[in-house]
């Protein structure tokens, strides 16, 4: 395999699918983290914690620039470490996935991805808009998250490599197996500790469109990282010799 | 005059230096983006980083946006 060819392509497409991710935030999750953040402000201003000033609204201006225009290099950055993690499983089980080209295997790995590492963590620790969340338990609240994504992340390859172990429809064990061990972890992991308290229809908007955000990275990743595969070829190691 | 020239195709394994640099990739962007607390600028700043929280507060809508517990 031809490695500088391969690294810049798994890198420029995490990029770029990063950039997408970011896009979509600004466009249709941002409204929601907005519409949180006003609320807090005036809970702030309720309890006395600020006072409703020129100064503070100056302030308040400055970092949400700040954090607005970092969503989209957060989202490069995010991109291109998600898309690492996609390049390296993708070359190493691309002669085992489905598909006749690149794209369609890509797009069937992101698939498996999306659902083991985001989607079914998601349905334990969902994503939460600013004003849910106690900062004391910020730390409990991370351990629990990336612990979930890694027992699923790891489950879904010991169960791939046992059902490659068996014949034909036996191979469904895998699956079977995968699904009976997340379930039971879903289960015996503790909840999120903090409780929701902003209003129902914001969170469930806030986590609706952070769903559709984040496929569109996984979505995004697959079709570019296919298309450059299919090709460059990084495959190929070419040798000429006289 | 002419010259014969061969052209080897070969198809190898993913290269270990390649693996490597992407693991650390990975581990180092959803570090920055999806945990850090002022950790990796309190190497230069010290204590005052975990007030500061630059990193947090540029990657706080996307933190939020991607599902990690942000505060």
């Amino acid at each position: 395999m031809n490695t500088s060819l391969f690294l810049i392509i798994v890198l420029v497409s995490g990029a770029f699918a990063g950039l997408i991710h970011g896009v979509t935030n600004l466009a249709i999750v941002e409204p929601y983290l907005d519409q949180a953040i006003g609320m807090e402000n005036q809970n702030m201003f309720a309890s006395g914690e600020v006072d409703d000033t020129l100064e503070f609204w100056v302030e308040y201006e400055g970092y949400r620039t700040w954090q607005k225009s970092g969503q989209v290099l957060a989202g490069v950055i995010l991109g291109v470490s998600i898309g690492s993690l996609f390049g390296i499983v993708f070359a190493m089980s691309r002669s085992s996935l489905p598909g006749r080209n690149n794209v369609k295997k890509a797009l069937i790995l992101a698939g498996i991805m999306w659902v083991t590492l985001y989607f079914i963590p998601f349905l334990k620790y969902p994503a939460n808009p600013p004003t849910v969340g106690d900062a004391e338990s910020v730390v409990l609240r991370a351990i629990l998250y990336s612990s979930f994504i890694a027992i699923s992340g790891i489950a879904a390859v010991g169960f791939y490599k046992v059902s490659k172990k068996f014949q034909n429809k036996k191979k469904i064990l895998g699956l079977i197996g995968y699904v009976a061990f997340i379930s039971l972890v879903f289960v015996i992991m503790p909840e999120n500790p903090d409780k929701v308290t902003a209003p129902l229809n914001l969170v469930e908007g806030f986590r609706a469109t952070s769903v559709l955000a984040v496929s569109s990275f996984w979505i995004a990743i697959a079709i570019t990282l296919g298309i450059l595969w299919n090709h460059f070829k990084p495959e190929r190691e070419i040798a000429t010799s006289n | 005059m002419s010259e014969s020239r061969q052209i080897t195709v070969s198809k190898k394994g993913v290269p270990i230096i390649a693996i490597i640099a992407l693991a650390v990739i990975f581990a180092t962007g959803l570090f920055v983006v999806g945990f850090d607390q002022g950790h990796i600028f309190s190497l230069v700043y010290g204590e005052q980083a975990f007030t500061d929280l630059y990193i947090h507060e540029l990657t706080h809508d996307m933190r939020h946006a991607a599902g990690f517990p942000c505060h």
